[in-house]
């Protein structure tokens, strides 16, 4: 599904990613540890296509196409997703115009017809369910006013819409509650497949708990550390990133 | 430079003899005042100098029935069938105007100067405001409406001030509202053109509104794109009066709109807000003016501008305070997306606060589209054009929430959307 090989990313003259490999096979979901400063959100950026970010060496095949050679619009139109870990506000922008506009890109593009409005009412009326999304979230401008958990859930929800066959979730466990998390794991496991991938970026091991890994990678200083199974995790939160680190560095 | 007023004043005048008097004196008012300059502040960002050359005529005939046939040809496309008020090319044309719904008349101002001149001297100061000299000098059936007092209009009354299309024609329109005490209602004016016009279009519109009215007035000026507009909207609030005054300028060449409210007694309140759209070759200037010169009263002002790549857009608002005006709230902001490396706006608020109980704020911001927020929606697969074209509209939609007569907001929004979308856009 994808595969990065040896990516070096930087901002301004700073290098932040230095030389990332990872593999991430079809119906595979891993997990990216790491802390502060690792490089784990510009990765998730880099494949979403943010042009602030520029890449100087490697290369990312998704589905055997080069993911970087093509604009974010038509990465997500081949079925690339990114959960922000910041979801913008965008006053005036109505949420289900949001919603709508961007499936109906992505059928198009994929030669399907568009839904009209009456067929988008019932789709997401099921996935508003699965989310526990309050009623008004449709009428809303996007994520204007929403809480932090809100406007996580909405991330979800367009993602469940959307369904994509690479998720990137950036961190959409911050800021939520036990409470919360396990809605929003209820929503990621539900699109769980063979034929999707996911690649869940997180700083902690709780999330980890409700949406188990196939693979755990440790992230540290721009470069995959140590990679494992979902106990990695488990000893990750115990002991923290620093004996990694050291062992990095050495 | 009242040499350049050449031969406004050997210009045979229109009207009815004894009209001429007062079209003599509004002439020489003219003179006194001078034609607008750039050199004078008001008309630092907008040259008007070139109306007065242009050898516009600025005392047509009337419309004859050619062009009141394409104004009602035009009429029947529009948004609005009744109740509604309609000029042509700056005449109220009776024969296209409806009846009106009871609660209100609709006079006509030519057989009530005399009346007209004594009870509202003074309202319009013709030194800050030449051009409404000029449209009194020339000015032919005007139009005078009286809301009675009490009186609740439910559906909107439509004013459309149609062109004809008749080359270098200056039409005059003069629009007189009296809003009785207590009394509610919504007025939608359209300006239009039947082509892309030569003209000058120089509208002079005059409130004046009783204790405890309410006015909602929505004006959408879509005049043709080789058009020039001048126009100013003057309204004098009574005590606890309600005005509520919405501009949407998408058309024309060169537009000045000058509004100048008077909160002249304790509680009077407005609200006043626009929305200018300014492509290639488009200059669209707004200036208004509030005064607060009674206590507990209120101002909430609000002007959004999208400029396209070699548009230009003008904001000037001012706000004076007056001594005994203590207790009052002024609020205004204005802020301004520019589309293009050429695109330019010019904005200014300007606060004389004379009263010491007061609060005043205001906020002016210029930009471009957020590129987090293009970013988000690329990411969602929306191509780049089509995630301007959504920012773009939000921006403007954001200011049309304004309107509260929720047809014609829907209408509004529609038609800018529209607009929009021609605007070309030229990514930097």
């Amino acid at each position: 599904m994808l595969t990065i090989e040896n990516l070096h990313a930087r901002v301004g003259d700073r290098e932040i990613l230095k030389g990332l490999s990872l593999h991430v096979p079809a119906g595979e979901v891993h997990a990216i540890m790491g802390p502060n400063g690792s490089g784990k959100s510009t990765l998730a950026q880099v494949l979403a296509g943010r042009e602030d970010y520029e890449v100087t060496a490697g290369r990312v095949l998704y589905l055997g196409q080069d993911l970087l050679a093509l604009p974010p619009e038509e990465r997500a139109r081949a079925g690339v997703f990114l959960a922000f870990q910041y979801p913008i506000e965008i006053p005036g922008v109505n949420n289900a115009y949001l919603l709508k506009t961007a499936l109906n890109a992505q059928r198009q593009a994929r030669g399907q017809q568009p839904v009209d409005a009456f067929e988008f009412m019932k789709l997401i009326k099921t996935k508003m369910e699965l989310v526990h999304a309050p009623k008004d979230f449709l009428s809303r401008s996007v994520n204007q006013g929403f809480s932090g958990g809100e406007k996580k859930r909405n991330e979800i929800l367009q993602m469940l819409l959307l369904e994509p066959k690479l998720a990137v979730l950036d961190e959409t466990d911050s800021g939520l509650d036990v409470d919360a998390m396990r809605v929003i794991a209820h929503g990621v496991n539900s699109l769980r497949s063979p034929d999707r991938s996911m690649l869940v970026v997180t700083h902690y091991e709780r999330l980890l708990e409700l949406i188990v890994p196939d693979r755990v990678h440790v992230l540290a200083d721009g470069r995959i550390v140590k990679s494992g199974d979902r106990e990695l995790a488990r000893e990750l939160d115990q002991r923290g990133y620093d004996w990694l680190q050291t062992g990095a560095t050495a | 430079m009242t040499g350049d007023l050449p031969s406004l004043a050997d210009r045979p005048l229109p009207g009815a003899g004894v009209t001429w008097p007062r079209r003599r004196t509004a002439l020489a008012e003219l003179a006194a005042a001078g034609w607008p300059q750039r050199r004078r502040e008001r008309w630092r960002y907008t040259d008007l100098e070139p109306l007065a050359q242009a050898g516009f005529d600025v005392a047509p005939a009337a419309p004859g029935d050619a062009e009141l046939q394409a104004a009602g040809a035009l009429l029947a496309s529009l948004t609005g069938a009744a109740p509604r008020l309609v000029f042509v090319d700056g005449n109220f044309s009776r024969e296209l105007s409806s009846s009106m719904p009871s609660g209100m008349e609709a006079l006509d101002l030519d057989a009530q100067w005399g009346e007209f001149d004594s009870r509202w001297a003074g309202h319009i100061v013709t030194t800050e405001h030449p051009l409404a000299a000029l449209n009194t000098a020339f000015s032919q059936r005007g139009l005078w409406v009286r809301v009675h007092a009490g009186a609740h209009l439910r559906e909107p009354v439509h004013i459309f001030h149609i062109g004809s299309n008749r080359p270098q024609l200056a039409a005059q329109p003069r629009v007189v509202l009296e809003i009785g005490e207590g009394a509610r209602l919504t007025l939608i004016e359209q300006i239009v053109d039947a082509g892309a016009g030569s003209g000058w279009l120089n509208a002079v519109t005059q409130i004046r509104q009783g204790p405890r009215s309410s006015l909602d007035l929505y004006r959408l000026q879509q005049h043709g794109e080789r058009q020039a507009h001048t126009s100013l909207l003057a309204a004098d609030l009574a005590t606890d009066a309600e005005l509520r005054v919405g501009y949407v300028d998408l058309g024309g060449r060169l537009v000045r709109n000058d509004v100048d409210v008077a909160l002249r007694e304790r509680g009077a309140r407005v609200e006043l807000f626009g929305l200018f759209v300014a492509g290639a070759g488009q200059h669209l200037d707004n200036h208004t003016t509030i005064v607060h010169a009674a206590p507990e009263t209120r101002s909430d002002e609000a002007f959004r501008g999208i400029i396209g790549d070699h548009g230009r857009g003008v904001f000037n608002g001012k706000v004076v305070v007056r001594p005994k005006a203590q207790r009052i709230d002024a609020r205004q902001t204005n802020d301004n997306l520019l589309l293009g490396a050429r695109a330019e706006i010019d904005t200014k608020p300007e606060l004389e606060i004379y009263a010491d109980d007061v609060k005043c704020s205001h906020g002016t911001t210029v930009g471009e589209l957020d590129p987090d927020h293009l970013f988000y929606l690329r990411a969602r697969g929306i191509d780049a054009d089509d995630a301007r074209q959504m920012l773009t509209t939000a921006f403007a939609a954001s200011v049309l929430e304004r309107v509260r007569d929720e047809p014609w907001r829907a209408r509004l929004l529609d038609l800018v959307t529209a607009r929009l979308g021609t605007l070309a856009e030229q990514p930097t």
